[in-house]
This record gives structure tokens, C-alpha cells and sequence, in this order.
């Protein structure tokens, strides 16, 4: 059974169309990922999705929730992680997941906190601000709130941009244990193969629709 | 969604932006050189006797904490221009009411931080003897900072991404706080010359904080929504 259904999905900005008639639906446990070239409308896909964006036309439920009247519903199911990390430079790794914790009702527990810090490799520098982060740091803290609770979708955008060959192999086995307790996982990438081993299936989002991503592109 | 929740939500976006201006040294320290700057030119332009400055009083004050909650306001954003923060923000599982409330109480500490400095300091400056009601006086400011800040926190989120915020935010809280900065004046002169009317100016005080207040938290969601 679809846990996430999207149906004739449009989205514009100003004069110019971006998607035109997005059709998309996921199970649990699955994992798609979003091919296509630049400007294609990856980007605008997944902030619709994570309800940053306003549904202009279409329908979008996640878990039965609509995305017209019950946002914060869907929110609170997902987690996204996009091109910007949202964590605040003047606050410490411990102190940035604690707030991401608390803005998503999340129970505040110090010692989830830390073994999360400590799972991405970040316990040495716990104290410091982030701002003095290298740009793969900062996505590896983004990617320990994953570890905070279980969300029902992952949206990811660049997932494995900035990430060391630790990093990868870290993302990748939290995926994998993601999607074998039923999340699902959306992501944009321009390179499917660093999913390696990790079942997927590939779409491809042209001219503002979604197709089977093993077709070639004919643009 | 539980009250709780909601409350330590709201706790931690103003934690946030309080624990952020610590840190920086920023909006605090220049908030309050700025308004030390404004009270001493205004003792030097009016250069007032005891009696004059008595009267003068509530302008002077409410104008400085006006022109001083401008510079405290236009960096209420400030923290979410890096890297994502207000999308993050707005990603976030609680209602979006309850990060306006946040971002208003953040602001609304750091601005009656400064006002608890400057009152005792206006006091001394323009050699006023009315110390006696200087709790009273407190009272009055706080009232209508609740509703300026309530209302500039909208107005900064609103002219958050135009080129020139600063400018915009300053056209736009001027003329909308001038009913709640003329009730603030009036009570405070009510305060300190008790032949002037004081009970109205209160509560028309008191009715531009629960509309600021009410309206603020909706329109905040409205406005950040695309």
C-alpha cells in the first residue's frame, strides 16, 4: 500500500513551469531516487514535498495526511536534508541537534543527542561552534538527525556532495537500516552509483514530469 | 500537538537567538551605545531645566526605545540568513505561530534588557526626580513593548529578503507604531502629572498588545508561507 501518493503535481514560478503533472507514489521501505539534469525541477519536487513550498495544483498525501490542510502532519513525518544544512553557526553540534529535537517535538533526551554526534564522527569537536565546520562536517551533523527519531520519508537533495569516503559508507549503511525498518527514501542525485549495494529504483524528472529512470534521456 | 510541546519550541528559538547575541557581542552592545547616543543628543539639543525635562521625559523615552528596538529588529533574522536557517525554520513539525511567539520573545528580552538599562540612565541624564515611580515607569514601558516588538517581528519577517530591510522595516514600524507610541507617551505623562488622564492611555495600551499579539502569530504564517 502507497504511503506517499502524489497526483497531477504542478508547480510554476511566475510564467515559468516547473513541474506539470507530477505522478509519483511510494511504499514503505522503498527508496527512488531523482535523476535529471540541472534546473529540471529535482529541487522544487523535493520542497514541495517537504512542504516548504505551497501546493499550487495537484494532490499530495504522506501517510493519509494532505498537504494542502495538514502540514505539519507531513512534517512531522519526514526529514529533509537539501543543499543547506539549517544549522546555526553559533551553536555547538550538541546544541543544534537539541533545537532541531525541540522544533520537532521531539522528547529531549542528552544521551540520543550525543550518541548521535558521536555516530557521525563529530564527538572530538562537540563543543565548538559549528561555524568553523568544513562543508562535509556540517552535511554529516545534518545527517545525524536522522538518528534522532524515525521519520516516515527521507528527502535528500546531493546527499553525498562534500562527503569523504567515511561518510558515504556511513550514510549508506543508515539508509540501508532506514529503509528495513519501512522509511522511505526520495533523493536527488546526479550519481546513483554511490548507492552502491542499496536497492533503488530510478526516476527521471523531465520536462516537468516523471518517468522511469532507466529510459535514456532523449534531451 | 501537547502545550509543552509548543512551550519548549517557543523556549528554544528565543534561547537560540538570546544565546546567539551572547556570543556574538552583537545586537545587545549596539543597541544600548546606540541609545545612550540618542539620550545625549537629545540632552544636548534640548538641554532642558528639571521641570521641562519632567515633561519631556515620556517623548524622549519612548523615541529612543523606538529608534533603539529599530536596530534590535532589523537583525531578528539574522541568524536564519546562514545556510538555510529560516527554511530549516519553517521545516519544523510545530505550528508556524509558535516561531513568531519564539522570535518575539527573543527579541522582546534582548529589547527590555536595554530599557531596564536606559530608564535609571535617562533619569540621571536629564537630572529627573521621579524615581519614586520608577517601577510605574517600568510598567508602562514594558505594556508597550509588547506590542512594538509583536509588530516589528512581523514587519522584519516581512522585509526580510528586500534589498534595503533596514530602510523598508523603519517606513513601515513608524507610521504603524504610532497609536501604541502615542498611547505610551500619554500614560507616562499620566504617570508623572497626575492631572492628566492616565486609566484610558493603559488600556488602550493593553488593547494594541492583544491585537498586535493575536494578529502577528497568524499573519506570520501566512507571510512566510510560498
Amino acid at each position: 500500500m502507497a504511503l506517499l501518493t502524489v497526483q497531477d503535481l504542478h508547480h510554476a514560478f511566475g510564467r515559468h513551469r516547473v513541474l506539470n503533472g507530477v505522478e509519483l507514489s511510494m511504499e514503505a521501505g522503498e527508496c527512488a531516487v531523482l535523476l535529471g539534469s540541472n534546473g529540471s525541477g529535482k529541487s522544487t519536487l523535493l520542497a514541495l514535498l517537504s512542504t516548504r513550498l505551497r501546493v499550487q495544483k495537484g494532490h499530495y498525501q504522506l501517510a493519509g495526511y494532505s498537504a494542502a490542510q495538514q502540514g505539519e502532519e507531513i512534517r512531522h513525518r519526514l526529514l529533509f536534508v537539501g543543499h543547506h544544512t539549517h544549522l546555526y553557526g553559533h551553536l555547538t553540534p550538541l546544541e543544534n541537534l537539541r533545537f532541531f529535537a525541540d522544533l520537532h517535538g521531539l522528547p529531549p533526551q542528552p544521551a540520543t543527542l550525543a550518541a548521535a554526534v558521536a555516530a557521525v564522527g563529530l564527538q572530538r569537536f562537540s563543543e565548538q561552534p559549528v561555524r568553523w565546520f568544513s562543508a562535509g562536517m556540517r552535511k554529516r551533523l545534518a545527517l545525524a538527525r536522522l538518528l534522532l527519531f524515525q521519520p516516515l520519508l527521507l528527502l535528500l537533495d546531493e546527499p553525498y556532495s562534500a562527503l569523504d569516503v567515511q561518510g558515504v559508507a556511513w550514510l549508506n549503511a543508515s539508509l540501508d537500516r532506514f529503509l528495513q525498518q519501512g522509511g522511505m527514501v526520495l533523493m536527488a542525485s546526479h550519481d546513483p552509483e554511490r548507492l552502491e549495494s542499496l536497492p533503488h529504483r530510478l526516476l527521471r524528472l523531465q520536462r516537468g514530469q516523471l518517468s522511469d529512470g532507466r529510459e535514456e534521456c532523449p534531451c | 500537538m501537547p502545550l509543552l510541546i509548543l512551550l519548549r519550541a517557543t523556549y528554544r528559538v528565543a534561547w537560540k537567538d538570546v544565546v546567539g547575541d551572547w556570543r556574538r557581542r552583537a545586537t545587545l552592545s549596539s543597541m544600548l551605545f546606540f541609545a545612550i547616543a540618542v539620550l545625549v543628543v537629545f540632552q544636548v539639543a534640548f538641554d532642558p531645566d528639571r521641570q521641562e525635562a519632567t515633561r519631556l521625559l515620556p517623548g524622549l523615552l519612548w523615541a529612543t526605545v523606538l529608534f533603539t528596538s529599530l536596530m534590535g529588529l532589523g537583525r531578528v533574522f539574522q541568524a536564519e540568513e546562514e545556510d538555510g536557517g529560516l527554511e530549516g525554520l519553517l521545516l519544523a513539525s510545530v505550528p508556524r505561530g509558535v516561531l513568531f511567539f519564539g522570535k518575539w520573545l527573543g527579541n522582546l528580552l534582548l529589547t527590555v534588557l536595554v530599557e531596564l538599562l536606559l530608564l535609571p540612565l535617562t533619569l540621571v541624564l536629564f537630572n529627573v526626580d521621579v524615581w519614586g515611580q520608577l517601577p510605574a515607569l517600568i510598567g508602562v514601558l514594558l505594556l508597550g513593548t509588547l506590542g512594538l516588538t509583536g509588530l516589528g517581528v512581523l514587519l522584519a519577517a516581512m522585509t526580510q529578503t528586500a534589498r534595503s530591510r533596514e530602510t523598508l522595516l523603519a517606513l513601515l514600524l513608524l507610521p504603524l507604531t504610532a497609536p501604541l507610541l502615542i498611547a505610551g507617551v500619554q500614560a507616562m505623562a499620566g504617570l508623572l502629572d497626575p492631572s492628566l488622564e492616565l486609566g484610558s492611555w493603559m488600556r488602550l495600551l493593553v488593547i494594541f498588545d492583544v491585537v498586535y499579539l493575536a494578529l502577528a502569530p497568524w499573519a506570520f504564517g501566512w507571510l512566510v508561507a510560498e
